[in-house]
């Protein structure tokens, strides 16, 4: 046992108490929370599983096979199964922190016997949380409004959302410059816009796109969030307006395909946006690429000394079945060394970024020991890799991050599998193109 | 006495369908019992069961003295490598084809008895993620009663008596994602049951057993669960087990102690998959070829109109037994092979009046 751990939830001090002459001020006048549970309760359960989408709740016979699985278990005391313990013993789960925690990364509901449909139960908790006037978490609130502000969580200006576009190096077409039909319309989101190095993840795939001479264009400043994650953290309305607006300003324009960046966008395109009227061919980057590979692996003619190990996205793999793609694309790279992970594919562990994680990893982390993104460069450094392989934006500012402060700077790199390619391309050199 | 010179025809040679034989014999009525395997004995013939739930008696001893029972029974022809492959008639007169081999020939019967039975639940299929077939030391309760009757219980990796073996419950059972939402109902008795054998042979073994519930029916309770507990030192954890990792040479457990409301991650040799029972093909295909109703896990509807009568099929004169219809026991099985041989002989002597 740590003996530096200590449960300070339920735990009351008295910063000054003299009792009969003697001082116990601080710890020595502990008291611990209600240990007795008075009673059982379903209300709190139908308060949740009355929610459309949320009938699951009530299914749950507390077998615990979602426990060990729930990626923010492993760093904290919550497990899906026990949402419902709580909600019987008279805890709500709208009032309450673990309804912030679930990432809705679908490990949980990967194992279920019951389905027990956590990607369902929280948006509709979440939003039910928010329409009844309860606080959410501050720094999600300020991504939301940035996003209802500025189409983007980041708050950054919308012209700017193609500013990258002038460093790519190579023609990136801008439709409502261009005037042309495209056969690939790529939604680049808001990171790879937006954040350093998602632009050099954005840089090097247009460079790749560019190379194998794909008809592509980029909305610009027209695109906004595809809202997925809003939509997750509970904010429908504002999701439902994003799409409403996307759908419109795709409208306008001819294209085939769509080619996504994001995972998270590639699942609201898929799953959502048809509710709202838009249908789309939509993939994700590392699909078109691996079908591009006969073509592609000519190109790949530079000798990359990297002992690598990858990262299936949550949104990417269990929420959209892709696990082979990222792959056959790493082991096409020149000289690269292949490691798996303990946890991956179908029981890959969650970055935390999901469902709204992104911006609460501060409301976060007071309530756990780790951040997910630690406790997973952990499990990527134990590999022996030097490179952690990522392909979805979310990622790398997170394990960025979490190299630094788990101490492994210099140690562990994460780079997008975009960036590998277009270096054994020669597109771009080891370093970010932008650095 | 009412007579109908035509046998009931029995489909299946297991204990179910050989305790219907007997008894239909018992009742002075001819039987007629057609099992597709070469030999008489059913699953736990087939599958190498070491002892029996019911007094820890050896399974080959007393499956065969039931086989011996029906065989030496003059009322009782037994016609094995032989499979059902028409049937048209009814309730007094069903004309069957039969095959044996290449040859086919014709046979009248009075009623039917459909005795056809279970198959174990495969934990290769479905959302299964225990790595059965990638992991040697992981194994079903069928492979460990086949160990156990050898007594060789080992880890198939290295041929080495395990230390620490881990006993999954529910595996394929209780399932709304793999479609068995059914409770299997012996798995529990059973894993209890190889818990004490594996103790008996490996007394230096610690065994734990990892369940969502303990359904130990009615004296189940005393005669395995508490014996395994109490003087087996049986380690029984709440808490069900999500995935199998390999640990050098060994395999982690990983899964919830849902009392304690902690993580657990336990290193064991050896991992039993208590797999759960599904309707056997040769339920599937008999259902079919009768024109059975079945429930939408496979398994021959019963019931009756009246829903009170456990071997009533949805076709006059057909009756069904035990695990055919529904996840059962010895005694399940014993039990309602009896009321169908009583109503196949009594429906069989009522037909011969409007005969």
């Amino acid at each position: 046992m740590d003996s530096s751990l200590r449960k300070v939830q339920d735990v009351w001090e008295q910063d000054t108490a003299i009792v009969e002459g003697v001082d116990i001020s601080g710890p020595w006048n502990r008291m611990f929370g209600q240990r007795v549970i008075w009673d059982y309760t379903p209300e709190l359960i139908d308060e949740i599983a009355s929610l459309p989408g949320a009938e699951s709740f009530a299914w749950c016979y507390q077998c615990g096979k979602c426990v060990p699985v729930c990626p923010v278990d492993v760093v904290g005391d919550y497990g899906p199964r026990k949402l419902y313990r709580k909600a019987q013993t008279g805890i709500s789960l709208l009032d309450s922190p673990d309804l912030w925690l679930c990432t809705t990364c679908m490990n949980c509901l990967r194992v279920c016997p019951k389905q027990v449909d956590m990607v369902q139960i929280m948006p509709a908790a979440r939003e039910q949380a928010l329409l009844s006037g309860r606080p959410l978490p501050a720094e999600l609130q300020e991504a939301l409004e940035n996003t209802a502000r500025y189409g983007n969580p980041l708050g950054q200006p919308p012209r700017k959302r193609e500013a990258w576009v002038k460093d790519a190096g190579v023609p990136v077409p801008i439709l409502h410059q261009i005037q042309r039909p495209v056969e690939w319309l790529w939604w680049v989101e808001c990171y790879p816009s937006y954040h350093p190095r998602g632009i050099d993840a954005s840089i090097a795939l247009a460079r790749i796109f560019h190379a194998l001479g794909l008809d592509f264009g980029i909305l610009g400043r027209e695109e906004k969030c595809a809202g997925d994650s809003q939509r997750l953290a509970g904010e429908r309305g504002l999701f439902e307006m994003l799409a409403e607006e996307n759908i419109r300003t795709l409208s306008k324009y001819e294209f085939h395909h769509i080619v996504v960046t994001d995972p998270h966008a590639l699942n609201a395109f898929r799953k959502q946006y048809p509710k709202y009227g838009g249908q789309y061919d939509v993939w994700h980057y590392t699909t078109l690429l691996a079908r591009e590979l006969p073509r592609l692996r000519p190109l790949l003619t530079r000798q990359l000394p990297y002992r690598l190990t990858f990262h299936d996205p949550c949104y990417l793999g269990r929420h959209n079945g892709e696990y082979d793609a990222p792959r056959q694309l790493i082991e096409a790279l020149p000289g690269v060394e292949f490691t798996e992970m303990p946890r991956c594919r179908q029981n890959s562990y969650c970055c935390g970024g999901g469902g709204g994680g992104m911006w609460l990893d501060s409301f976060a982390a007071g309530r756990q020991r780790r951040r997910l993104s630690e406790e997973r460069v952990l499990e990527a450094v134990a590999t022996g890799a030097d490179t952690l392989v990522i392909c979805c934006p979310y990622e790398v500012s997170r394990f960025e991050d979490a190299v630094k402060s788990t101490g492994h700077e210099g140690r562990l790199r994460v780079r997008d599998i975009a960036e590998l390619l277009a270096e054994a391309m020669g597109l771009i050199g080891e370093e970010p193109a932008k650095a | 006495m009412l007579q109908n010179g035509h046998p009931v025809l029995i489909i299946g040679g297991g204990p179910g369908g050989l305790e219907a034989a007997r008894t239909v014999a018992s009742l002075g009525q001819p039987a007629l019992l057609v099992e597709r395997r070469n030999r008489l004995g059913g699953t736990p013939d087939a599958e190498h069961y070491a002892k029996l739930t019911h007094g820890f008696r050896d399974a080959e001893e007393a499956i065969g003295e039931l086989v011996a029972a029906v065989t030496s029974d003059p009322l009782v022809e037994v016609l094995t490598g032989t499979e059902v492959v028409a049937c048209d008639g009814e309730a007094g007169a069903f004309h069957v084809t039969l095959r044996r081999g290449q040859e086919t020939h014709e046979r009248v019967a009075s009623t039917i008895i459909v005795a056809t039975g279970f198959q174990h639940f495969d934990p290769g299929r479905e959302t299964q993620m225990y790595n059965y077939y990638s992991f040697p030391d992981v194994v079903t309760l069928g492979d460990m009663e086949a160990m156990l009757k050898t007594h060789q219980v080992v880890r198939p990796s290295n041929g080495q008596p395990p230390e620490r073996v881990a006993f999954i419950q529910c595996v394929g059972s209780r399932d709304r994602q793999i479609g068995n939402e059914f409770c299997s109902k012996v798995c529990c008795g059973i894993a209890s049951k190889q818990a004490i054998e594996i103790k008996q042979q490996l007394p230096h073994a610690r065994v734990f057993i990892f369940y969502i519930d303990m359904r130990m029916y009615g004296y189940w309770e005393n005669e395995l669960y508490w014996p395994a507990q109490e003087q087996y030192k049986v380690n029984y954890v709440k808490g069900i087990v999500s995935e199998i990792l390999p640990k050098g040479d060994k395999l982690l457990i990983r899964g919830e102690d849902t009392t304690m409301g902690r993580p657990m991650e336990v290193t064991v040799d050896l991992v039993v998959l208590s797999v759960g029972m599904e309707p056997s093909s040769g339920t599937r295909k008999v259902a079919k070829l009768l024109g059975l109703a079945q429930n939408k896990y496979g398994y021959i509807e019963a019931g009756g109109p009246s829903g009170l009568d456990p071997v009533a099929t949805s076709r006059p004169g057909v009756f069904v037994v035990g695990a055919a219809a529904r996840p059962a026991d010895l005694d399940d099985t014993f039990a309602t092979a009896g009321l169908a041989a009583a109503r196949a002989v009594a429906t069989a002597r009522r037909a011969a009046v409007s005969v």
